[in-house]
């Protein structure tokens, strides 16, 4: 027996890595299908290198469909443990151009430009306790956070927690069990919202609430929260954990969840140089500072300046507004027509700023 | 024997006597009233305006008929819409009256969101299982014809807008509305029941006493006279008007436009009277000197002399000229008022103060709409009056108001009143 070959393939005594600033080519050797519309894409170096990162961690993938080039963020949902290929896992979107094409086309040998891994959704290195919470396919990043903890058999107290729309949509459902059992402090929660496909299920259906953080997680407030999902299901979470006593600097989200859970969002760059533009709304008299990744609506919300509003999204125009002096980056979904943008109308709500601004409210 | 009635109008509509203008109560009473909206303005053909009310995509014109609320709306595709002006969620209207420009129909109450073809595309707060696929705004039936957007409120409307259809969409092709320019609008508020206000247009009885500039270009003669009223001078004219006419209307039908007189008066359902009438003096164009008010015509008209197309409808008049074009339409607001929405058409093209001169082009008709406000507040007024007895239509001039007055006893009739 070589052994001196085998020792070579599972631990190379020189180990090449990965290199952010120079290799950009990956080569997908599995597709996994995970739930009825869930996939795991495992990727590997062409070259055979090895591949460092954090759990928690995404990659930036350049997909080239037709004749375009969509740019997509996805979390990392294998362990950081093995370090020679690594695995994301992607729901089928409707409508999702990117993630109807990973599922559709994406095979076994075909090879994929990509960036990272980037992010810093990691876990603090202390040894408390932690709730990793999530919803959907935000499951990703916290997966493998866990799969790092059970690899390195840390030991740990962990509430893992997983919301999906039904218990057919909970992603490692079976592998969560398997870890569950054997990993001596973890507790596993899942929570649908409704029994659909699962008549028998026998816990808790429902969204997150403080009465089932309470009951779930009695000890919450001493925990670090380390949270993923839809952007409204994050908004509720942050708000229970603050209501349930979980100080701001225990609680952590991941912050691009745009590019995990909407696709038709665009992923925000890795580390975001963000300009600030002073914006002025004439009418109320108020300033305030708005980043150029930020849409006016959202900063004026937060800074309690009053734009009637309802979409966020472009489509119905409740916010449209004169844009006295400036440019804005608006990306409306009909709800303006070219008529009134000649005419110096804009929506804030899908609008970030390019200059300073002057708004007629 | 105890007399019964389909309704407390039926009595009003069985004393009208043959030839007379209608009791009096059929002209003020706001139990006919209501009745009137419902059979002339919800189950029969209405004018509501014209496609180039609304000429770009985007464009939307909210027209209210008693207590329906119409938009007109031009979509991202260019095609005319015509879809109840009432949100789906809980009936707030969307637009409000008059004209507009949209993106989308957003409901200001809970901006429940509608494409311009109606369809519902966002719904806040309704839940991930709400179909919106079934609560798209209710569209109105509707024609464009020629450019002019009749509507009718009902599921079953009159087949008979065919022969207006036909008719009207020869004749009116040259001069191409579709792609005309609203220029002016007036809205003339009457002090009278809408039925005076469509009989005060439908004689030129009234004419030479009350519209001196009107009569510049317009032929009275042309609705009626009785003989001997007229002077021996006066008569030797109307004969050769008569004789030109004939003449005229042969010559202009030889040359590819239709303009002999087409009625649709009684025995119908959808009422209307067109034909190519001769204007006097200059004989271009119904201004102050009967010359055209724009230089730039009409669609594809070459020439200045086709006279005047005039239309009429129960609810609207119009009159079509190489020049321009006047249309009119009559909205019903309570018993006693009436609003005459009057709009003056040009080349789309034409320029205020280049081509067209707006106050040539604007002031016979202006002047006319004050002067027939005046007139059918009168009449009105009189028929308050208990004194007031329908009186005799002359067969001469007001053969036209007889059938009116027999087509409107028939139409309610044959609606159950």
């Amino acid at each position: 027996m070589d052994t001196n070959a085998m020792q070579t393939s599972l631990a190379p005594q020189r180990a090449e890595f990965w290199d952010i600033e120079r290799d950009d080519t990956l080569v997908c050797i599995d597709v996994h299908q995970e739930t009825h519309d869930v996939k795991s894409f495992t990727f590997a170096s062409p070259q055979g290198k090895h591949f460092a990162f954090q759990a928690g961690q995404y990659f930036l993938f350049d997909f080239a469909i037709g004749a375009d080039t969509e740019s997509r963020c996805y979390s990392i949902s294998s362990s950081p443990q093995r370090t020679n290929a690594f695995t994301v896992t992607v729901k089928r979107v409707a409508n999702g151009r990117v993630s109807n094409w990973l599922h559709d086309s994406m095979a076994v040998g075909t090879a994929v430009k990509a960036q990272g891994p980037l992010g810093h959704f990691v876990r603090p290195n202390t040894a408390g306790k932690f709730l990793l919470l999530s919803g959907g396919s935000g499951i990703t990043p916290v997966m493998s956070i866990l799969r790092d903890f059970g690899d390195t058999c840390r030991p740990a107290d962990i509430v893992f927690m997983h919301a999906a729309r039904s218990p057919r949509d909970f992603i490692f459902r079976k592998e969560l069990l398997n870890l569950a059992a054997r990993m001596k402090t973890v507790r596993l929660h899942f929570l649908p919202e409704v029994v659909a496909g699962e008549p028998s299920w026998s816990g808790l259906t429902g969204r997150i609430s403080p009465e089932f953080m309470k009951l779930a997680v009695p000890d919450l407030a001493e925990r670090t929260v380390m949270c993923c999902g839809p952007a409204p299901f994050m908004a509720a979470a942050r708000a229970i954990a603050a209501d349930l006593g979980v100080p701001p600097s225990s609680y952590i989200e991941e912050s691009f969840d745009a590019a995990v859970i909407d696709e038709d969002k665009v992923a925000a760059p890795a580390a975001p140089v963000a300009k600030v533009y002073q914006v002025e709304f004439s009418k109320q008299a108020r300033k305030i500072e708005v980043a150029d990744e930020q849409t006016i609506l959202s900063c004026a919300k937060k800074a309690g300046v009053r734009i009637p509003s309802s979409c966020a999204n472009g489509v119905c125009g409740t916010c449209k507004s004169k844009l006295v002096s400036g440019s804005v980056d608006m990306k409306h979904n009909g709800g303006i027509r070219q008529r009134e943008i000649d005419a110096g109308m804009f929506l804030p709500c899908c609008s970030k700023p390019l200059s300073d601004l002057v708004i007629e409210r | 024997m105890l007399q019964t009635f389909a309704s407390p109008i039926s009595s009003l509509l069985d004393s009208r006597a043959e030839g007379h203008s209608l009791p009096a109560g059929l002209y003020t009473r706001d139990d006919v009233f209501q009745a009137d909206l419902d059979v002339f303005f919800r189950k029969h053909w209405i004018c509501i305006g014209l496609d180039c009310d609304v000429p770009e995509p985007g464009d939307a014109m909210v027209v209210d008929i008693g207590n329906s609320s119409l938009a007109i709306l031009r979509d991202d595709d260019n095609q005319i819409r015509v879809v109840h002006n009432v949100c789906r969620h809980r009936g707030s209207r969307i637009l409000n009256a008059g004209s507009t420009v949209i993106s989308k129909l957003v409901c200001p109450y809970h901006q429940w969101t509608y494409e311009l073809d109606g369809e519902l595309t966002y719904a806040p707060h309704m839940g991930s299982d709400f179909d919106k696929s079934c609560k798209s705004l209710r569209p109105v039936n509707f024609k464009s014809i020629g450019g002019l957007i009749y509507a009718c409120l009902s599921d079953n409307p009159p087949e008979d807008i065919d022969l207006l259809e036909q008719v009207m969409t020869e004749r009116l092709a040259p001069y191409d509305i579709r792609n005309a320019k609203v220029a002016h609008q007036t809205d003339v508020i009457e002090d009278g029941n809408w039925k005076l206000t469509i009989e005060n247009n439908r004689e030129c009885y009234h004419c030479s006493a009350n519209h001196p500039e009107l009569c510049v270009s317009f032929v009275d003669l042309d609705f009626g006279f009785d003989p001997e009223a007229l002077s021996p001078e006066d008569l030797e004219e109307a004969r050769e008007h008569e004789a030109l006419y004939a003449e005229r209307t042969k010559s202009w039908e030889a040359d590819g436009f239709p303009s002999a007189a087409v009625e649709q008066l009684v025995d119908c359902a959808t009422n209307f009277r067109t034909q190519r009438l001769i204007i006097a003096g200059a004989g271009e164009s119904q201004t102050p000197d009967a010359t055209a008010a724009s230089s730039k015509l009409l669609g594809s008209i070459t020439r200045k002399d086709l006279g005047d197309t005039h239309l009429w409808g129960h609810n609207s008049w119009n009159h079509f000229m190489g020049d321009h074009a006047v249309v009119s339409i009559v909205i019903p607001l309570s018993a006693g008022k009436t609003l005459v929405r009057t709009k003056w058409l040009v080349h789309k093209d034409a320029v205020e103060g280049v081509d067209y001169d707006l106050q040539k082009l604007t002031d016979v008709w202006i002047a006319t709409t004050d002067q027939d406000a005046e007139l059918v507040a009168r009449a009105h007024a009189g028929a308050l009056d208990s004194a007031y007895l329908p009186g005799p239509y002359s067969r001469f001039s007001e053969t036209t108001l007889d059938k009116f007055a027999t087509w409107y006893i028939d139409r309610m009739r044959a609606n159950g009143y």
